[in-house]
């Protein structure tokens, strides 16, 4: 209403003006002369012109957008007068060119940028509507093309007549086309991937990336444009003042755009690298829906180290802001594995199993220190020729307790005809063949059997590789490589470290337990203690400790164990003879005691 | 296919509407626009809300989820939490990273596991219990801390011309 009254009062003042302007001058050519040598005239015909213009974009509107959402409008409005402020700045230094016909070019210039900002945001909010009709179609192709051509043509019209006829403020219309030009371009490219995306059944993971380049691109190109007219316009004219904030925001956009694509690229990384992806029945265990999109997800997703199944394109684009889960907020890239570069030196091979000794049958007496009140004891023939059987866990724990023992395995192990070649390697323990018949015949919770008594002082936890042989070149290789397998084998490490951590806790629970019996049970343990205490300290070195654990791993129960340390075996055979033999006569000497 | 962001909207639109929370509606102000949504608010029983029902305008990005919608009250609301001009100040409103009350802790803000109807429901919930310490309407805060039978009048009037009366 109110544009309205402003148009036909404008209108009727410029008729009173023309009129007046007839009427004095009878004629047509004294009144052009009379208007034009008057102010007041003037200012009407050039109001009326700004209502022209205003009215001939109402028409393009109409035509090219229809309607106007209320988000366009703000934007607008916001747009416009940055840009008025700025081509007021671009007068001041053109203030010699000052002319109607300079006027004029701005005011086109404005108006055609409205079209591309108009442009720019219908092409984005094709992504938002779920309704896009023919007629939106045939409108942003008709105008992306004659806004194209426009710019085309004002560039060529810019470049030919500063070629021509020297620099001149063709120079900054020229440029400004350009930069209009790429706007253009990145409006179409931007169409052509929503329509492409639209027309697909499912949804497109890589459009995201393309667009990401694409604004790189883009945003090189106008940085690269702003540089040369700001370089160009100092050297032929002042500074540009005008052209300073649209370069600023370019350059910011530019570098938002480069800072993306890093992080994304390296989101993407992240997500091949470290984590797995979810398998069916993970999938199946969640609810199944990925809680970015809210829809199902059927193969293409991954799973955190928190456990949280997302899709693959959703982390991607999560993950280029917050490198947080979006469930439960672990910052993922802090808790990646940090044995990536150092594979952690505790971390023993993957199983390899030395069979050869699997039917060996063991060899060896009673324990010498066996309690009175372990009935079971005579089975224990039996049951460690069985020993393969027993569970995983099982195994483990023997294991650690094997080792536990190791230290003072030389005066405690009473078995006279332990065979030494280091070739058949059965140098078993007690401890280990109790532990087998133990937890054969009680109940599984009961696990941790009550071990003999033992200084604890002596005893040392598992002990970790002493050096890197310990790790085959192979598996070296397939920890430091950055593919799936790498990630596994190095887990598979972590999982190793782990095992010794609960093994060390269960030499706890073996010492309290010891502790008790040593209390409870007379004479004789104290003495084996004592005897224990004496004769050994300097013994429980390191080396007997890998002997035991190298001789432990080819006995058929333990060879299954994640401590299959078959390359110590070959590092430490040459001390272990030696270590033996002394052993041997420590374990006699022992037995004899005992007697 | 349509883009990420529309889908999920209208997956969250499909499910308010199958399944709707008490006291609360929203949806689309327009089928062409999803990104732009009306919800109403009932107040909740037994606060100084109780009875009203609060017309809200939520604005949503274009990389949503990635990214929070911005709440508006499109009623009068005088509620500690609330700006004088109706935008609501919560901290799940908030991307992680931006701190505008510097209060918060990154665990309470925006993720993607937000939803319309855990905003809705949270704001509710500041109905029922306002946070004064964050302090978007600083008098309101004021008030409800100091002088809550004034608080309560206020809120009473603001009830009745929620419902046109």
């Amino acid at each position: 209403m109110r544009n309205l009254l402003v148009t036909v009062a404008t209108l009727a003042l410029t008729v009173v003006v023309v009129g007046n302007a007839y009427i004095q001058k009878k004629q047509f050519y004294p009144s052009v002369v009379y208007i034009t040598k008057s102010n007041p005239s003037m200012a009407v015909i050039y109001l009326q012109a700004l209502i022209i213009i205003w009215l001939m974009g109402k028409l393009m509107q109409k035509i090219f957008f229809g309607e106007l959402r209320a988000a366009e409008i703000e934007h607008l409005i916001e747009r416009f007068w940055y840009a008025i402020t700025e081509t007021c700045l671009a007068f001041t230094v053109f203030k010699d060119d000052f002319s109607p016909k300079f006027i004029a070019l701005f005011a086109l210039l404005l108006f055609l940028k409205i079209f591309h900002w108009l442009a720019e945001d219908r092409v984005d909010y094709m992504e938002r509507s779920p309704i896009i009709s023919w007629l939106f179609h045939t409108r942003i192709v008709l105008l992306l093309t004659l806004l194209g051509v426009v710019d085309l043509y004002f560039i060529s019209f810019a470049y030919h007549h500063t070629i021509t006829k020297g620099a001149s403020v063709q120079l900054v219309f020229g440029f400004e086309y350009a930069i209009l030009l790429t706007v253009i371009v990145n409006t179409t490219i931007k169409y052509i991937l929503h329509i492409i995306d639209m027309n697909r059944e499912v949804f497109w993971e890589n459009k995201a990336v393309f667009l990401l380049h694409i604004e790189v691109l883009i945003g090189f190109i106008k940085v690269a444009l702003y540089m040369c007219f700001v370089a160009l316009m100092i050297k032929l004219y002042t500074l540009p003042l005008f052209a300073f904030r649209p370069m600023y925001y370019s350059m910011r956009n530019f570098k938002k755009a480069l800072n993306d694509i890093i992080q994304s690229r390296r989101a993407i990384r992240n997500m091949n690298t470290l984590y797995p992806d979810a398998t069916a029945e993970e999938l199946a265990a969640a609810d199944n829906v990925c809680i970015i999109c809210r829809e199902e997800m059927q193969a293409g997703a991954k799973k955190l180290p928190c456990n949280h199944i997302f899709h693959v394109s959703c982390l991607r684009s999560w993950f280029q802001r917050h490198q947080t889960c979006p469930t439960c907020r672990l910052n993922v890239l802090r808790s990646s594995p940090d044995s990536q570069s150092t594979p952690h030196a505790a971390a023993p091979p993957p199983p390899q199993i030395p069979l050869q000794n699997a039917g060996v049958p063991p060899l060896f007496a009673f324990p010498a220190w066996q309690p009175p009140f372990f009935p079971h004891m005579p089975n224990v023939n039996i049951h460690q020729a069985n020993a393969p059987n027993v569970g995983e866990f099982q195994r483990q724990q023997q294991q650690q307790q094997q080792q536990t023992q190791q230290p003072s395995q030389p005066q405690m192990s009473a078995s006279q005809s332990q065979p030494f070649s280091s070739e058949s390697g059965t140098s078993q323990t007690p401890g280990a063949f109790i532990d087998s018949s133990f937890s054969r015949q009680f109940p599984f919770p009961f696990m941790i059997p009550p071990i003999p008594p033992f200084i604890p002082g002596i005893t040392t936890p598992p002990l970790p590789p002493q050096n890197w042989n310990g790790l085959s070149l192979e598996e070296l290789r397939q920890m430091e490589d950055t593919g799936r397998r790498g990630v596994e084998a190095r887990l598979q490490c972590l999982r190793n470290i782990h095992t010794f951590l609960d093994a060390s806790v269960i030499l706890m629970q073996q010492y309290l337990t010891s502790a008790t019996i040593t209390a409870t049970s007379g004479v004789t343990t104290s003495n084996v203690g004592s005897q224990n205490n004496t004769s050994d300290s300097n013994k429980t070195n390191e080396t007997v400790a890998a002997t035991n654990l190298s001789t432990d791993t080819s006995e058929p129960s333990t060879s299954q164990t994640m401590f299959s340390n078959q390359s110590f075996e070959t590092s430490s055979t040459s001390n272990s003879a030696s270590d033996k033999s002394e052993n041997s006569n420590q374990q006699n000497e022992f037995q004899d005691k005992l007697r | 296919m349509a883009g990420a962001a529309l889908r999920r909207l209208m997956a969250e639109y499909k499910q308010l509407v199958t399944n709707p929370p008490e006291g609360i509606v929203a949806g689309p102000i327009s089928e062409e626009n999803f990104f732009e949504w009306e919800a109403l608010i009932t107040g909740p029983e037994g606060t100084c809300f109780e009875g009203g029902i609060f017309p809200a305008k939520l604005i949503f990005p274009f990389d949503y989820p990635l990214s929070p919608p911005k709440m508006q009250f499109t009623c009068d609301m005088f509620h500690p939490n609330v700006y004088p001009d109706g935008r609501v100040c919560i901290s799940i409103l908030h991307a992680p990273g931006d701190d505008p009350m510097g209060y918060e802790t990154s665990a309470e803000r925006w993720s993607p596991v937000q939803s319309v109807e855990k905003i809705l429901l949270s704001v509710v919930s500041i109905l029922a219990e306002p946070n004064d310490e964050s302090g978007a309407n600083v008098d309101a805060a004021k008030m409800w801390r100091e002088n809550r039978e004034e608080f309560n009048r206020i809120s009473e009037k603001i009830v009745r011309k929620s419902l046109g009366l």
